[in-house]
Parts: C-alpha cells; structure tokens; sequence
C-alpha cells in the first residue's frame, strides 16, 4: 500500500515540477504543455466516446467552435482571446444538442459517419465566410497586450493552465464515473437494449454526455488559440484534429480516466521528436512511425494500453462452449439503436 | 645503448610533433572556421511538399555556391566566389531544415527548437501565410531575424515586428501588374470587355482573386465572373463548361498545382480557349505542371518572379545549376523566391560580419541590392519600416513551346508578346 | 410558362448533358472505388479508413507502370489489381484479422494507423510531386451527338460499371460468393458447414483490393497522382457508400452515380463551393431519414 502511495507522491511532484526541471529547455517545456493540451482534448473526447461509446469522428467542430471564439473576439472586439472560451463553449453545447438529437439515434458506424459528415461541412462552411477570416484564417494578438492576452514567451504558464484545467476535466470525469450517469453510460456502451428494457433513457444521457464533451472540447480548443496565436478552417475544423483525439484516447485506453492521458504521453513526444529528428529530409518518416505504431498497439493491444496494467479477469474451469460467432459489438444492420 | 638513443629520439620527436600538432591547432582555431547556421522551415511532407521541396533544395544550392563558389556566377555575383562568408572570415553556412508539416502548430515547434537548440542566427520560411504567422512570432519574441521569401498574406508585416522581413512582392503588386498589363493590351487594340476570375478556395485563392478584384475596380477593368471552387477538386468539368458558354474575353486562374493540371486538362477534353489566358502562379508554375501540361498550354500567360533571362545573367546560371541539381526542373516562380530570400539574408549576414542576430537585422534594415544581382525579376530588394521589399515586383511570363518566357514589362521581355492564346 | 422557358433552356442546352454525361461517368468511376469499401463493411462490419490509401497506391502502380514498362492501362489495370488485393490480403492477415472482433475503436484506430503508413511511405518512396500519366494514353476524344467525349473517362466508366456489376454477380450469383456472404451472415453456421470464415474473408479483402486497384489504375489516367490524394477520395468513397447502403454493391453503383450527377449539375448550376456542401448535406439527411442507404438491407 505504501510503496503504491509514494509512487503516486512521486509522479505529482514530477507532474507539478516538469517544467523547472527543464527550464533551460524551451523545447521540452512546450512538449509538455503540448501533452497536456492534447490530452484536454482526448480527454474531453472520451466522455462520450469511451465512456458512453458513441465514437465521434467529428469532434474538430467543438474544437474549431473554441479556437475561433477565442479569436473572433480578438479581432472584431480586441478582447484577449480567454474571453471567447466561455463563449465558444456555450455555443458548443447548443451546437451538440442540435446534432446530438438526430444523430444519437444512430448506432455504430452510422453515428460516426454522421458526425465526420458534420464536421466537413462546418469546415467547407467556415471557409466561405469573410466574418471569420475566410479560407485566410485569422490570427491572435501579434504581441501581447497584457497577461490576459495568455501570450507568453516560455511555454511555462501555459503548462501551469492547461495542467490544471486537465485536473479539473478528469475530476469532473472521475466524479461522472462514480455518479449515476457513469453507471447508465457503462450500462449503454454494454448493451443500449437491455439498458433501455431496464428504464434508462439512454438518448438523454447519452445526450448529456455529448454535451460535456463538447464543451470542454471547445475549451481545448480556445486554450489552442491562446498558444498557437493563429486559426483557419483546417487547423481549426480539420478531420485530422477529430481523429487525433479519438486515436489518442484509443491507444491509451478509452473509457478509462487516464487512458487520454497517456496515449498523449505517447503520441505527442513521437511526433515532436521524430519530425525533428527526421523532419528535415521531408520523407515523411515521422507519420509512417506514428501509423505503424498505431496498428501494432491496435493489433495486439485493442483496448488501449492501460489494459496491460488491467487486473486480469479470472478465468473460469473451461467448459465446452460453442465459440463466439458474433462479435459482442456488432452494429444492428438497421442502422438505428435500438 | 643504441636502441635507448634511438627510443629518446623517437620519443622526442613524437614528442616535439605533437607539441606542434596542438600548437598548429591553436592557431587554426584563432582564425577558427566558424559556421553560420540558418534555420529554414518549409512543408516537407503533406499537400504542399512539392513546392517545399523545391524551395529545400533551392537554399541547399545557395549554401554550396556561397560555400564552394561557382566561377560562372563569380563573375556578376561576388558573394559566389566560395570559400564561405569573407565578412565572418571565411565562415560556411550550415543549413538546417525543418518540417512545418502544413501545420501552424508544427512551423511554431519547429521555430522553437531551431532558436534554441541549433542556436540559428536567423531563419527563413515559411510558405504558407498561416504558418509564416506563427513561426516568424516566434522569432519576435526570440529577437532573431525571420526572412520570408514567398507568403503574400497582407497582415504579414501589419504586425509592427522588427524582425520580419519579406522580399516578396504580395498580392497587391501582382494584381497592379495584371491590370497594367492588361491595360496595355486594351491599348494595343484587344478586347477585354469581360473578365472572368477562377480560383481556388482555400487562403492563396481567396487572397490573390479578391485583391485582383479590388484592382482591377479601381482600374475600370469588369470582372464579369467570379467562380469559387475547392481545392483538389476531383472534376472541374461543369466550371469549364459554364465558362465556355460565357466565353470571357479573359480568363484568369488561380490555382495550386493540382487544380491547374486538371483545368489544363478538362480545357483540352471540351476545347475551349479564351483568348487571353492568365494563370496566376501557384500551380501553374510549379515544374510538375509545366512538365505535365507545357505542350498543351502553348499561350499561357501567368507571373513569376522567374525568368532565366539573358545568358550570363545571375537568373540564367542559377537556371542551369538548379537543373544540374534537380535533374532537370529549372527554376521557377517559389524556388526563385527561396533561393533571392537565402541572398538576401547571406549578403546581410556578410555585412554584419557576425552571427549576432542584433547586427543581422542591422544589415538586414540596410539591405540595398540592385536588379543586376538578383535571380528574381525584382527592381531591387529595400526593405521599408515594416519589413517589405519596397522593390519587389513581378514579371509576366508566357509559355512557349513548354517553358516560359517574359514577355513583360517591355523593359525586361526577352520574348514578344504572343495572342491570342494558342493551347494545343 | 415563364417559369418552364428557362427550364426547359437549361434542359436543352449542350453544356447541360454535357454536364449530366460528365457527371454520370465520374460516378461510375466513384462507384468502382467504393464497391471495394462497401464490400468489407457489408462482410464483416469493418470501416476502412486506409481506403482512400488502397486507391492512391493503385495509381501509383499505373504511374510505376508507365515509367518502368511504358505500359498503357491494359497493362497497369491487371498489374494494379493483383498488386492491390496482395496489399488487401496482407492487411486482413496482419492486421484486420485480430481487430475484427474487437470494438469499433480498435477498428478505426488500426485502419487509420494503416492509412497513415501507407500515406507516407508513399511519400517516402515516390517523393512529393504531383504525376501525372501522358493524355493520349488511352487515345483522344471523340465527339458524338453534338456531346466531347474524352477517351480516359469513357473507359474508366465503363470498366467502372463493367467491374462494379461483375463484383456484385460474383457476389449473388457464384458458389463463392454465397460462401462468403454465409460466413457474414453468421460464422458459426457457415464454418459447420465446411466453410473455412477466415478463407473467406481474406478472398473478401482480396477482392475488395482488386476493385480498388483497377479504379486506382483507372483515375490515373485522368487524375493526378500523389501521396495525400487518397484523403479527397476516401470521403467520396465513404459518403458513396452511406447512402448507397452499406454491403450493398449495387446500391453502390446507384449511389455514386447519383453523387456524380449531383455534384456535376449542383458545380454548374449553383457554385463548385456549394457543390460540396450540397453532398454533406445530402449524406446528413440519408444518414438521418434512411441510414441504411438507398439499397441497404433493413
């Protein structure tokens, strides 16, 4: 018990002190509050994509909703771009209701096809309009005005911000876990027929789960702004955020607190380090390192990482039992939850 | 008894050899070889790797010319007399290059890492608009000079940086020369009653059409038509044929290289030409376009900054060592711009005989270059207060017989003007 | 009346059919790439999100194949095939295989990881410029009634159709095909009865790649070729497939041809932006009032 609680002790004071302890190291101060950025968003991602198992693969709408709130605000009312975060979230939160309600309904495949169509469409749609930059983007505050403008030299603050809305996001989450909706959300993500014939209404929780996530989505996505200064349709809404998320929570283990956490710890460094290392003589060999790792740990490792450290179920005597001949997750061809 | 002398002489002599072996590295370390490194941050991988890589290779070939010379180039151009910087000593340029991935994020990372682990005297970058943005805020705040050969977005130097610094022209001066030149041609008795505008909707499309729109308002010209279409595209047939029925007098495209290969084409597939075909840069300069298209689009006019001009000139050795480099894509309109912005940067570095990058940007402010050593077709490189080459300008070029030519302004054609357009 | 005279101006304008022909043709070839993907979701639930990739190398084949042999499409569209559906029956041993049953999540995330590698070990290998193949490969355009025809969209239509019913006969109508279709229905019964599910599969996977390659092979002759270009068309693919109907080969054929035609008439009437947008919404609205597509199974 003991050695378990000093080895939790531990990882605090390292989490708390990263960024002293490499100071005289910009690089690696920002890689870290890169880490903890992306896994904000993976994090949000999974609470309704691991937790109430809807996987969304057009989470870069809440995100690009954030980043250009915050930006918006800078550049057609000069407010410091943290006071487009609320906004952006509320708007993400009407925004997921408006999709949640006929898209929800769908099952498996259905629901994410939905959701990637969704995205693109808002992506061409914010292209088109002057108002936010068009295809040009806009940019954040060139020079900071004052430190409410969150644009810092040192990626030091902004590890210190983004560590603690982290820990607020997974004690929100870790509150959700043990509340009733952690418990209808497990008892959908089983089997939403048989949480239904018990009495859950699962288009409301799965709903309310949706909405959360797109909220602090979105505050991910205003926290983006504040650090990288400069947003447009495709590093805004682009597929390729949607699916970083997802496949970060994935590899860590979705459905599981620190699962985000940790597929940030691993995905982040790798494409920083490697683009850097190898960046440079442009043959792509970064991304064909992060996809070949990808498939192996989805090949023998498909429900994430974490699941090494999962104690292992006990196994029952072996009985003679036909072998399985569906999987437990197939999706009814109808197309509807039902 | 022998043997011992003959030891302790040995001994002495290696003795004596290595005492003068560290006592002749001494000295070589005084007037040390000291290298200038410079950080270049392009897209090497993703939709714009093409030009990214042509942009790479561009530097690397400035870097060798500064460093081992070229006794062609010597002779107009002093700084390719090789042996490295003579104002830092004979100091090689060390070029470092990263990856911007296509994403604002990544140039900004990248910056980072260049600036403060390969301690960079300055950096060049970084294509895209978007990404320049952040990159070059980077060096602001680092206080390191960021020299910028090809972004056109306006807001690039509305920024009040004092580090910044753009040597190309931007989408106002190409919509100027566009109307100017086009005014000529109204002169000259051609019709242009109607103009149609074609681009590509992403933020080089969008900026350049809308500006060129702008222009040609304030110029009386009539923009008949403006079309709007995605990028990468897979089918472009319903926008030719809505321009063959409307059949402007002038079409004038905006398009990266994939879209450009696909109008060129599906214009061949309905046969349709307007008479005046411009094609605004991007696409249809990039090699693989004029490699793929150059026969079929016999006629077409577009800008660059590019032309290989007269034999001896600075542009025409340039021309024929970039093909030796690349095995046979001369340079055009972006490799030129890389390859004047890394001039740029080395001519100022020389003058500020050090790797300070206070006294590089100095030298940067008091950059001064006239046409005659410039690869690119500019009058001249002069940066005003806000970082912007106050010389920068374009060249209108057309294809002839697969390679383009300039046709103006008069002063700088090599070829005559051809019209109406021939394509295939 | 005034409104019918426009209407019928349009109607009967030479650019209009030449659009609805254009439109048509280029779905078909839609229809071909997606037949493959249609294929593995309706046999085994799988998304393949390294569709878009399978198609991209198998232009790079065509292109590989005109510089290497000088060989025109009746060369690279065998060679594109086989090379495809190997690539398709590794991916099944190697990979999809042991995610099948596991949760979609693991599905995506291996197929994606898939994409990746091969998205940028094509940029690896081959290099970042655009190719393209010569135009007169495939012999010029033809007029005929008044509408241009252009020699490589013919055929790659043509084989589009041509290779999109063969698949869905080969399906519905061969020993082999109601193995396979048996083996999706239900594993277990179809393994007592002496079907061997995982041959099965593979042969699905292969194919599937097979389909894909000869429309990769095919595009190359009209389309550019480089390593990011399967991104564009694995949304077409994927937006083809939904509202064609998941499985449904046919309803893919359906499908992509009304995409083409769409998305032809909606560039040329209204606004190529538009056009675009017309299609999501379109996908939306399937995927919300009839989610098992056009021709899906209910």
């Amino acid at each position: 018990m003991k050695r378990g609680h000093l080895a939790w002790a531990a990882v605090l004071v390292l989490v708390l002190a990263y960024p002293v302890i490499f100071l005289d190291s910009p690089v690696y101060q920002r890689m870290g509050a890169l880490v903890l950025l992306a896994a904000i968003g993976a994090s949000a991602w999974n609470i309704v994509g691991g937790y109430a198992g809807q996987v969304s693969v057009g989470h870069a709408v809440f995100f690009g909703i954030g980043a250009y709130a915050s930006v918006t605000g800078f550049a057609h009312f000069e407010l410091p771009p943290i006071a487009g975060a609320p906004v952006g979230m509320a708007l993400s939160v009407g925004l997921a209701a408006l999709i949640g309600v006929p898209t929800l309904r769908l099952s498996g495949h259905y629901f994410s096809m939905a959701t990637i169509a969704v995205g693109e469409l808002v992506r061409v749609l914010s292209s088109t309009s002057d108002w936010l930059g068009g295809a040009q983007g806009l940019g954040g505050p060139a020079m900071p005005r004052s430190v409410m403008d969150l644009s810092f030299l040192t990626a030091l603050p902004y590890y210190y911000i983004f560590l603690a809305v982290l820990a607020a996001l997974l004690g929100l989450t870790w509150w959700m876990e043990r509340s009733r909706m952690g418990f209808y959300l497990r008892a959908i993500k089983d089997s939403e027929r048989a949480a239904r014939s018990l009495g859950v209404s699962a288009g409301r929780y799965k709903l309310y789960a949706y909405m959360l996530s797109a909220a602090f989505t979105s505050l991910a996505g205003s926290l983006y702004l504040c650090i990288t200064g400069f947003v447009d349709p495709e590093s805004g809404f682009g597929i390729l955020i949607s699916v970083k998320m997802l496949v970060m929570a994935a590899l860590g283990g979705a459905g599981q607190l620190f699962g985000p956490l940790v597929g940030a710890l691993i995905l982040v460094p790798l494409e920083e380090l490697s683009n850097s290392l190898l960046g440079g003589k442009g043959a792509g060999i970064t991304f064909m390192v992060y996809g070949a790792i990808i498939v192996i740990v989805a090949r023998f490792l498909p429900s994430g990482l974490l699941s090494l450290f999962a104690p292992k179920p006990r196994v029952a005597a072996p009985q003679s039992k036909p072998p399985q001949s569906t999987p437990p997750q197939s999706t009814p061809v109808s197309g509807h939850a039902d | 008894m022998m043997f011992d002398i003959s030891r302790r002489k040995a001994t002495r002599d290696v003795l004596a050899l290595g005492a003068a072996a560290i006592a002749l590295s001494f000295t070589t370390g005084a007037s040390a070889q000291q290298s200038v490194k410079i950080g270049a941050i392009y897209p090497l991988s993703g939709n714009s790797a093409s030009a990214g890589n042509y942009e790479k290779m561009a530097m690397e070939m400035g870097a060798d010319i500064i460093n081992n010379g070229n006794a062609e180039l010597a002779k107009v151009l002093p700084l390719a007399k090789g042996g490295g910087l003579p104002g830092l000593k004979g100091a090689k340029i060390q070029m470092v290059f990263a990856d911007n991935q296509g994403t604002p994020a990544a140039g900004q990372s990248q910056a980072l890492r260049l600036i403060t682990e390969e301690k960079v005297a300055a950096l060049i970058g970084s294509y895209q608009s978007g990404i320049t943005l952040t990159t070059s805020a980077v060096a602001e705040k680092y206080g390191i000079p960021f020299v910028n050969p090809e972004s056109v977005a306006a807001n690039l130097t509305e920024r009040g940086f004092k580090w910044f610094f753009r040597v190309t022209p931007v989408a106002a001066d190409f919509a100027k020369a566009y109307s100017a030149f086009l005014k000529e041609q109204i002169a000259a008795g051609q019709k242009v009653n109607s103009i149609a505008l074609v681009h590509e909707n992403t933020e080089y499309g969008n900026s350049v059409a809308s500006v060129i729109a702008d222009a040609f308002a304030k110029d009386g010209l009539k923009v008949t038509m403006k079309v709007a279409y995605s990028a990468n595209s897979t089918d472009v047939q319903p926008q030719v044929l809505q321009l063959k029925e409307k059949n402007p007098d002038v079409a004038i495209f905006v398009s990266y290289t994939a879209d450009a290969i696909l109008y060129a084409k599906t214009m061949k597939e309905l046969n349709w030409k307007p008479a005046i075909l411009i094609a605004d840069d991007g696409g249809f300069n990039d090699p693989a376009f004029v490699k793929a298209m150059g026969s079929v689009t016999e006629g077409l006019i577009s800008r660059s900054v590019f032309a290989p001009g007269k034999a001896g000139s600075v542009a025409a050795i340039c021309d024929a060592l970039y093909k030796k480099k690349t095995n046979g894509d001369g340079l055009d309109d972006v490799s030129a711009r890389a390859l004047q912005a890394f001039f740029v940067l080395a001519d100022a570095i020389n003058r500020a005989g050090s790797t300070d990058p206070a006294k590089i940007r100095d030298a940067l402010k008091a950059t001064d270059i006239k046409p005659d050593q410039l690869v690119a077709g500019y009058d001249g490189v002069k940066f005003d207060a806000k970082g912007q080459n106050i010389l920068a300008s374009t060249l209108v070029t057309q294809i002839r017989k697969g390679q383009y030519v300039s046709v103006w302004p008069k002063a700088r054609a090599t070829d005559p003007l051809i019209l109406p357009y021939k394509g295939w | 009346m005034s409104i019918l005279q426009p209407v019928l101006q349009v109607l009967t304008s030479a650019a209009f059919w030449q659009v609805v022909v254009g439109g048509l043709m280029l779905g078909a070839v839609y229809a071909l790439f997606s037949s493959g993907l249609t294929l593995i979701w309706g046999m085994m639930n799988v998304v393949n999100f390294a569709h878009g990739d399978f198609v991209m190398l198998g232009m790079y084949t065509a292109v590989v194949v005109w510089t290497a042999l000088g060989g025109g499409p009746w060369a690279s569209v065998p060679i594109a095939a086989i090379a495809i559906a190997t690539l398709g029956v590794i991916s099944y041993f190697l990979l999809v295989r042991h995610i099948l049953r596991g949760p979609m999540l693991a599905q995506i995330l291996g197929t994606f990881g898939l994409a990746l590698f091969l998205r940028y070990g094509a940029l690896w290998a081959f290099g970042a410029n655009f190719k393209t193949l010569p135009d007169d490969l495939v012999g010029h355009s033809f007029v005929l009634a008044g509408l241009r025809f252009e020699g490589a969209r013919v055929l790659a239509g043509t084989m589009g159709l041509v290779v999109t019913i063969l698949l869905h006969v080969i399906l519905t109508r061969t020993s082999v095909g109601s193995r396979m279709l048996a083996v999706s229905e239900d594993e277990t019964a179809a393994q007592l009865m002496g079907i061997r599910p995982q041959r099965m599969q593979a042969l699905a996977w292969a194919l599937a790649g097979a389909s894909t390659g000869i429309a990769g092979a095919l595009i190359a002759m009209f389309f550019y070729t480089s390593p990011t270009v399967g991104e564009t068309l694995a949304i077409v693919a994927f937006v083809t497939v939904a509202l064609g109907g998941f499985g449904s080969v046919l309803g893919a054929l359906v499908a992509g041809m009304l995409i083409g035609l769409v998305e032809s008439l909606s560039a040329f009437l209204i606004g190529p932006v538009w056009k675009d947008v017309i299609v999501y919404v379109l996908f939306v609205l399937v995927l919300w009032l009839r989610p098992q597509g056009l021709m899906g199974k209910t």
